[in-house]
């Protein structure tokens, strides 16, 4: 269990995280999204205790989480995670040794199926694979919480489906706290549960895939349509062309009118929408 | 203690330029005329050189791979007292089997140096041995203190007294006093007591900064 109460970062005058309260008392594959900056990095390695935060309490179940904590039960991995140069199975073999309760079945059974090179060194690797190695660590750390931060980064396509199918098992072999931290939104749909939207070192979201399903839509007609039929309702983003609107909305749907066009919203669109920026401008 | 020792093993094997640095040096080292130094001497290479990597190379890797910093610490603590052991059970052989073999008429060995040897060799490698796993603790709490301020700071005030104390005659006495202490000590309770408390100490001041480190 992840318990977050009111905690902010900040780096000099800068507020990377806000006032953040968050509880994850679940097991679960969450993804967290955000914008290039929203503090998605700064958010995972303070759960992992890599660093302090400036205020508020970070707990995992229940030990509370800062760099003084000499074990914190958490296992993350960065993209450019820094290893000894040794061939692929000797660093499964000592990460194997050096955790408690790694699975080191799961991870020379994923090596074999990501074709990777058991005799060849960490540093001969590509970007993708080097990242491949530190993911398989991570999840074969069966900790109670495991955080992947943008694991994905260098994967071709067909290692990203190999990948999702990765963290699918092994949630199923061992259910814990997973959180993915991710740019490509649309590919992760099905294997994640929970969906978490950082934005400006705020939460903006977090909730179910299910509930952006059943709430997320786009209401498009003319103005004063528009306006009429989304009133009351929750309007997360606006588009005005001339005189017709869309209005994204977070809310039950209006009523099917003739004047209106409803279209159920991507989770990329609804990104967007409650991040509140496009094209680099703030709406 | 599984993987404390995990982290032991990966700790002094990946510290193999230390290794291979001492060899190279207490292999090749010579000099010449009626008194030489014993190549055994530049053992205590290794003493210096360890921390080094402990600190700046092998902490973020062994994290990566899942490491706690508490297997991690202690696995350096158990890693400074076998390598103490090595590196003094090397130096003691060299004087006992190699010294003797030198032509030159005096052959000096920082056991000598140091008077442990007054207390016969068996405890002259203890001393030796507490001694080399204090240099190795201090050694690793100054170099992971030099992320932070302080750390630049304590460099200050230890170039500072260096500096300070030696060319003034009450001053030297007392530094003198503190190195007759830790290092020549004839009474090798005291001396052994004294490297046993000061490792405490520093390795207690090693468990604060590491409790500060951030990766």
């Amino acid at each position: 269990m992840i318990e977050l109460k009111q905690v902010t970062k900040q780096y000099g005058q800068a507020a990377v995280l806000k006032n953040i309260t968050l509880s994850i008392d679940e097991p679960g594959i969450y993804c967290l999204l955000g914008r290039n900056g929203a503090g998605k990095t700064t958010l995972l390695k303070s759960i992992a205790g890599y660093q302090n935060i400036t205020g508020g309490t970070i707990q995992v179940d229940g030990k509370a989480i800062a760099t003084s904590t000499l074990d914190t039960g958490v296992s993350y991995i960065e993209n450019f995670a820094r290893h000894f140069n040794l061939p692929v199975r000797k660093l499964l073999r000592i990460a194997s040794e050096v955790n408690p309760n790694y699975d080191y079945d799961f991870a020379s059974e994923m090596m074999e199926r990501f074709e990777l090179d058991g005799k060849k060194k960490f540093h001969h690797l590509s970007l993708g694979m080097k990242t491949m190695v530190s993911t398989i660590i991570c999840l074969a750390s069966n900790k109670s919480v495991v955080l992947l931060d943008e694991p994905v980064l260098g994967f071709d396509a067909i290692m990203r489906v190999e990948f999702y199918d990765m963290l699918a098992e092994s949630f199923q072999k061992h259910p814990r706290i997973i959180i993915v931290s991710t740019h490509i939104i649309e590919e992760i749909a099905k294997t994640i549960q929970k969906l978490i939207i950082l934005d400006k070192g705020s939460v903006r979201f977090f909730d179910t895939l299910h509930s952006i399903e059943s709430k997320a839509f786009s209401v498009s007609g003319l103005q004063k349509d528009v306006d009429a039929a989304t009133q009351g309702l929750n309007v997360i983003g606006q588009d005005t062309v001339g005189g017709l609107a869309t209005a994204y909305i977070f809310d039950d749907p209006p009523e099917q009118a003739a004047s209106l066009e409803i279209h159920p919203l991507s989770l990329q669109d609804f990104f967007i929408q409650m991040v509140g920026h496009k094209g680099g401008t703030v709406r | 203690m599984t993987a404390i020792f995990a982290n032991v093993k990966r700790l002094l094997a990946s510290d193999k330029i230390s290794y291979i640095i001492t060899a190279l040096v207490v292999l090749c080292a010579t000099s010449s005329g009626d008194v030489v130094l014993s190549n055994g001497n530049y053992t205590w290479l290794l003493a210096a050189f360890t921390p080094f990597f402990f600190v700046f190379y092998d902490f973020t890797k062994l994290m990566h791979l899942g490491a706690s910093k508490k297997d991690y610490y202690l696995g350096c603590l158990i890693s400074y007292g076998f390598l103490a052991f090595c590196i003094s059970l090397a130096n003691t052989l060299i004087h006992l089997l190699i010294d003797p073999l030198y032509p030159a008429k005096t052959v000096i060995n920082l056991m000598d140096v140091c008077k442990w040897t007054e207390n016969g060799i068996v405890a002259a490698g203890f001393q030796q041995m507490f001694f080399l796993l204090l240099v190795m603790v201090s050694l690793h709490l100054l170099l992971s203190m030099q992320a932070h301020w302080y750390g630049w700071l304590t460099d200050a005030v230890l170039a500072a007294i260096i500096c300070i104390f030696t060319p003034i005659a009450p001053l030297r006495g007392i530094l003198a006093g503190f190195f007759q202490v830790v290092m020549l000590n004839g009474n090798a309770v005291v001396h052994i007591g004294v490297c046993l408390l000061l490792s405490a100490a520093f390795s207690l001041g090693g468990l604060a900064v590491l409790k500060r480190k951030t990766l």
